[in-house]
């Protein structure tokens, strides 16, 4: 999977390696802004009503 | 074969690395969130003040029976709570409703409940951990410790009758007007606050019921239990 992508990128290994850098910011920004605020209200931290609203 | 094995392993440290990051993100990134969350609602809070005129203050009696403020509005911040036995700076901002994108922000009121001073139960829930920790150390809470809000016009401070006790999440009897479990026999105007229990769990809920002890103008600055 990985090594699929890498031979997939254009460039010498240093823009290769620049561009899976951005790559790798780009998922962690997704995940951080949309997935895991998504994600967190499942698990059992924000129950701390009595009402469960 | 090859192929399959490396797919796999590589899938692995994918899984791997992202529950690292969600890890990272509950323990760590909705705290940092959070604490600039509350600090602009407060900040806003302040604002909203600063601009509004002084209200004409109500003759005799106004500081035992302040006028009937009006409804708040959902999920906006209203009154900053100070308490000095979970630390000397800690004060968050305390919003209206309990909705999870509320209870992000600061304190909720759970709005079916009293207004702040009013006559009846204010009852306030907030996190234990997550988004800043608000109630962390809410088991060390005591009987006589104070509970301090301000709405921009008065102090209100409340001392706690009913340390943590812990109950169960379906037991709404604890935001009545008159809490049965509080050792309230008569109406009055009081606090509740509730957060979850265990630390990280969701099978109870700690609670704590206060009275309201005192009320002063703000310009009548700090009440005591915030003077040190």
């Amino acid at each position: 999977m990985y090594s699929f992508i890498w031979r997939h990128l254009p460039g010498n290994a240093w823009v290769k390696a620049l561009i899976s850098l951005v790559l790798v910011v780009g998922v962690v920004y997704v995940l951080f802004q949309y997935v895991f605020p998504w994600a967190e209200p499942l698990l059992p931290f924000n129950d701390v009503t009595v009402d469960n609203q | 074969m090859r192929v399959v094995v490396r797919t796999v392993s590589e899938l692995c440290i994918t899984v791997g690395a992202l529950i690292v990051l969600f890890v990272v993100y509950v323990l760590f990134w909705t705290g940092v969130k959070a604490d600039h969350v509350m600090d602009d609602q407060i900040d806003r809070l302040q604002d909203q003040w600063a601009q509004e005129p002084v209200r004409p203050t109500t003759p005799a009696g106004a500081s035992e029976d302040p006028a009937e403020p009006a409804p708040y509005r959902a999920g906006k911040p209203f009154a900053i709570m100070y308490i000095p036995r979970l630390g000397f700076t800690w004060n968050k901002p305390v919003l209206e409703n309990t909705a999870t994108n509320t209870l992000k922000k600061g304190l909720g009121h759970y709005a079916r409940t009293a207004q702040l001073g009013q006559k009846g139960n204010f009852a306030v829930a907030g996190h234990r951990r997550t988004y800043g920790d608000p109630f962390k150390d809410f088991p060390k809470l005591r009987r006589g410790d104070a509970v301090v809000l301000t709405d921009g016009t008065t102090w209100f401070t409340y001392r706690i009758d009913k340390g943590p006790y812990k109950t169960v999440p379906s037991d709404v009897e604890v935001i009545d007007p008159v809490p049965r479990k509080s050792g309230y026999t008569r109406p009055g105007r009081y606090l509740t606050l509730t957060t979850c229990d265990p630390e990280w769990g969701h099978s109870h809920r700690l609670i704590v019921w206060a009275h309201l002890d005192s009320t002063q103008p703000v310009e009548a600055g700090k009440p005591p239990a915030l003077r040190r």
